[in-house]
């Protein structure tokens, strides 16, 4: 038995020992691809959670993310948040019809799916059939589009349901566009059940929503240069193959992309092997720097967020317009920034709900004079603070008349190292300054529901959002975890969005919903000034800090990265540069 | 005044009932019967209790959906929820005790019940699509770990206060201190990235990517040397722990008067240490190793994480971030079954092992 146990384990050290030293057979690449591999990541599941259903969770936007779903079916258009503008992917044509009752695509008529078939406009209206009967694209679960339909072989028209939208134009150019023939007769029932006028509550509308949900098919067809199978999914990277049937089939130069599995733990070292070449995954600053000293770029971009510092106003003193304005005179956001993400994030300037790099475009220069830029001055914080009863107790704390000291809770997310990073270099802040706050930490789902249940006293949680709207990124904190975006009976933040408000009565949930509607961007403008007047005056959150994107990029292994004052390099991951320029041909293998 | 005879029927029946009784109540003395018995009832309270704690996780699977699409897709919550609503096949409104019901009346018919969040799949394909990795990596980790440690252990108490002694005593101190995902990460980044012994890149999932699933020398290879690193990692990170329990356990039966008088009457050594020393100092280790190979199944999160393993651990970290209760309970079912049987097992061993501790001498 001893012996049999011995020969088993010298068996094993053999085998183990033979492996490290061999080497894979490669596999034979598709014919007439270019060459060369990206080395990129992605933390997709793997089968049978992972499939091809690209209306379902579990599904493509899942398992492709919003970046490399784009490379393998092609969005209608491509957008530029530098110039506000978009460049041409699969559609050639764009726009409101005349009487901006309708938005219209025109399709380039030279696009085919992988398997050689025509890319048409029945495409287009079985993928919004398939979306609207699961609910699945915004326009529908928001209620801009009520109709999607066919004008010839090669246009589409969008009816809206209501006000035509800037908002709506960006999610029909941004929605990628499936293959009817993937998904066999479902997209023609999901039009007969539409035009039958059913409800979407109704049992056949709920039957065939699961029934598209549970469908899998057989094989992606891809209008991107690069497609997939299950089988090229595994446990350590999935690889997209090359396909020769699309429009941009000719222009990329890679013949692979090799996604690598799993998230930052697993993903840092092999970007520091060199077998990650770009990485979109979120690093602490320490290992940016082992990066940087290992010669790999970091690219900065923007990843149009933040943590605030979230009241509930529920808890006195909080509730005091003041006290607010004391505690955003009060912290170095700068530095708040800087233990909150190194050298990938900056310090909140404007203090407006909307992200600075945005204030530019989404604000009149009027308005923008008009914010109070809330700069570091803890005098003016302490003045503040006295003029609504508080003064120092012989203990330094501050406290009110009756001798209450300004006391709290600051919950914060564990998990998220930015987070409790900026939570605790805002308690140390203000109990220097002479409060009394003590730090708590929980998990972050617990964090995240008990800030919508109003269960805390401070907290933190991400404001602004990745959009080129004003209405999208007033949205965080104020509406998200505010009662009017709860449910339930949840109360989150509890700050009344009705109220006076220099003598009238405004409704602050309403404005901001309307702030982008219609297709004037001067009205729209205005729109979003009021509001971010109204907030930097109320400081509802104190938006501490905007945390930017610092990207692994190895120049060693890729080419044709913009640089670092490029304009492109505005776009946020819903947009990423790499969708263009793979698709374009400008990243290329190094050498 | 003598007894009454009983009718001969009634006195068969009691004849019988006696026997029934006698039968019984030798089941129920029966070590194995109880053990069983307990086993089924921990079983039962596990999965109740993981049923219960479960569900008291702050956010539940539909709510982790709906954070995911107002973070990454910038969704007002209302559309988030409409997007997410019909997705998956669970009512976070149901009855806590109507969902028990449920799932104990499936558990009953052997049904696991099926994923929550990943389309419907069963959780059982899901269990034997992971579990493999685990119970080949880890189980091949426990192995070596354990017999590197027992050796050494043995050595080390036999020739205590040596060199040898004092360097492994060390050692193995170092390796019971050091976290495992701690070595886990010096192995990738001193020997992958600063010395350059592997290419990390080569050495990370369960099997080469490139190579065809199948029974041939590649793939097995392949096989061997994905796991290299995460059965080095469990090696470096557990086989302390064996050493000091061996070495501490050795040098107690060493000072038994039985090895005195073994010595006395001029038996070999090498009988000595391997008949009488081994065989005793091992039996506080058996137990644990028992109770190790149940654990096995719930593999290393960490480790598996690090090194992208496709083992349960890894799995059973992504369900709980997704709040799966189907899965999260099948995975912990199937573990707690694992570590239960595998103390039955223990005890069962134990007393084979040594009849002294055998209950009530049988």
């Amino acid at each position: 038995m001893k012996r049999y146990l011995l020969l088993l384990v010298a068996f094993i050290l053999v085998f183990s020992a033979v492996g490290t030293f061999s080497t894979a057979k490669p596999v034979a690449k598709a014919q007439d691809a270019p060459s060369g591999t990206f080395l990129g990541t992605w933390p997709y599941t793997l089968p049978p959670d992972h499939h091809l259903n690209g209306f379902d969770a579990s599904g493509l936007d899942t398992n492709l993310g919003v970046i490399y779903r784009q490379i393998v079916e092609l969005t209608p258009a491509f957008y530029m948040w530098a110039t506000n503008e978009y460049v041409p992917m699969l559609a050639t044509e764009w726009g409101f019809t005349d009487d901006n009752t309708a938005y219209y695509i025109k399709l380039r008529e030279d696009a085919h799916w992988s398997d050689g078939s025509a890319i048409t406009a029945d495409d287009v209206v079985a993928t919004y059939a398939l979306a609207r009967i699961t609910n699945y694209f915004s326009v529908f679960s928001a209620g801009y589009v009520s109709d999607v339909v066919k004008v010839d072989d090669y246009t589409v028209k969008f009816i809206f349901a209501g006000e035509p939208s800037l908002v709506a134009e960006r999610a029909i150019l941004k929605s990628s566009i499936s293959a009817a023939a993937s998904y066999g007769d479902l997209p023609q029932r999901a039009l007969d059940l539409i035009a039958s006028g059913a409800a979407s509550d109704s049992e056949e509308w709920t039957a065939l929503k699961t029934e598209i949900t549970e469908f899998r098919p057989a094989q992606l067809l891809a209008s991107g240069p690069y497609t997939y199978s299950l089988d090229d999914v595994s446990d350590t990277y999935m690889t997209l193959r090359w396909q020769p049937n699309s429009i941009f089939s000719d222009s990329v130069k890679f013949g692979e992309i090799r996604l690598w599995a799993g998230e930052t733990e697993a993903t840092t070292p092999l970007v520091l092997s060199g077998d990650i070449a770009h990485s979109t995954n979120v690093y602490p600053p320490s290992t940016q720097q082992a990066f940087a000293d290992a010669g790999i770029r970091l690219l900065i971009m923007p990843r149009m967020y933040g943590p605030a510092l979230l009241f509930n106003y529920d808890v006195y003193p909080f509730n005091i317009k003041e006290v607010r304005q004391a505690i955003a005179y009060l912290i170095d956001r700068e530095q708040s920034a800087f233990l909150t993400n190194g050298l990938g994030a900056t310090g909140t300037v404007y203090m407006c709900g909307l992200l600075d790099s945005s204030v530019p475009t989404l604000l009149n220069q009027a308005d923008i004079d008009a914010l109070n830029h809330y700069e570091l001055n803890r005098d003016k914080a302490a003045e503040l603070l006295q003029s609504v009863g508080f003064s120092k107790n012989s203990d330094g704390k501050w406290a009110d008349a009756d001798g209450k000291v300004i006391a709290a809770e600051y919950k914060f997310p564990a998990e998220f190292a930015d987070f409790s990073a900026a939570a605790q270099d805002a308690v140390d802040q203000m109990n220097q300054f002479g409060f009394d706050i003590t730090p708590v930490s929980t998990p972050w789902q617990q964090t995240a529901q008990d800030i919508r249940d109003g269960n805390f006293e401070l907290s933190v949680w991400s404001w602004a959002a990745g959009s080129p709207f004003a209405s999208r990124q007033f949205f965080g904190p104020i509406q998200r975890f505010n009662y009017v975006g709860l449910t339930d009976g949840q109360k989150g933040m509890d700050f009344p969005m009705e109220f006076d408000y220099n003598g009238t009565t405004i409704n602050l949930d309403q404005m901001i919903k309307d702030a982008s509607n219609g297709l004037d961007l001067e009205v729209q403008k205005q729109r979003a000034g009021e509001i971010a007047k109204i907030i930097n005056d109320l400081m509802p959150f104190i938006p501490l800090n905007v945390i930017l994107s610092t990207e692994p990029w190895n120049e060693n292994l890729l080419s044709g990265a913009p640089a670092d004052d490029d304009p492109i390099l505005q776009n946020p991951s819903a947009d990423h540069f790499i969708v263009l320029y793979l698709l374009n041909g400008t990243i290329a293998p190094a050498n | 005044m003598g007894a009454v005879p009983l009718p001969v029927s009634m006195s068969k029946n009691m004849g019988l009932w006696s026997q029934v009784k006698k039968v019984l109540g030798g089941v129920y003395k029966s070590y194995t019967f109880r053990v069983t018995i307990q086993g089924f009832l921990t079983l039962w309270v596990v999965t109740t209790c993981t049923f219960y704690m479960i569900r008291k996780m702050p956010n539940n699977p539909i709510q982790v959906k709906i954070e995911e699409f107002q973070t990454k897709q910038n969704l007002p919550y209302e559309e988030a929820r409409a997007k997410v609503a019909g997705l998956y096949d669970y009512d976070p409104d149901a009855p806590f005790i109507e969902q028990y019901m449920d799932y104990m009346g499936d558990l009953a018919h052997g049904n696991l019940g099926k994923s929550i969040t990943t389309g419907r799949t069963p959780v059982s394909q899901q269990i034997t699509k992971y579990l493999p990795w685990t119970l080949f990596a880890v189980g091949m980790g426990l192995l070596i770990s354990f017999v590197m440690g027992v050796l050494a252990g043995a050595a080390m108490a036999y020739w205590r206060g040596s060199v040898f002694d004092n360097v492994m005593t060390a050692f193995a101190s170092i390796s019971y201190g050091i976290p495992d995902f701690v070595i886990a990460f010096m192995i990738l980044l001193i020997g992958g990235i600063q010395l350059e012994i592997f290419k990390v890149g080569d050495y990370i999932g369960g099997v080469d990517p490139q190579l065809k699933a199948g029974f041939n020398p590649d793939y097995i290879q392949s096989l061997f040397k994905h796991a290299l690193l995460p059965v080095t990692t469990y090696v470096l990170a557990s086989v302390g722990g064996w050493m000091l329990t061996m070495k501490s356990s050795t040098i107690s039966t060493l000072g038994e008067d039985y090895i005195t008088v073994a010595h006395a009457r001029g038996l070999s050594q090498r009988r000595i240490l391997f008949g009488y020393v081994g065989r005793n100092a091992m039996l506080p280790l058996m137990t644990r190793l028992a109770i190790s190979v149940g654990f096995i199944l719930s593999g290393s999160i960490i480790i598996e994480t690090i090194f992208i393993y496709p083992g349960l651990g890894k799995y059973l970290f992504e369900m709980i971030g997704r709040r799966d209760y189907t899965t999260i309970q099948g995975i912990f079912l199937v573990t707690s079954a694992a570590v239960v049987v595998s103390n039955i097992l223990a005890d069962l061993l134990f007393g084979v092992l040594d009849p002294r501790v055998r209950v009530g001498g049988k």
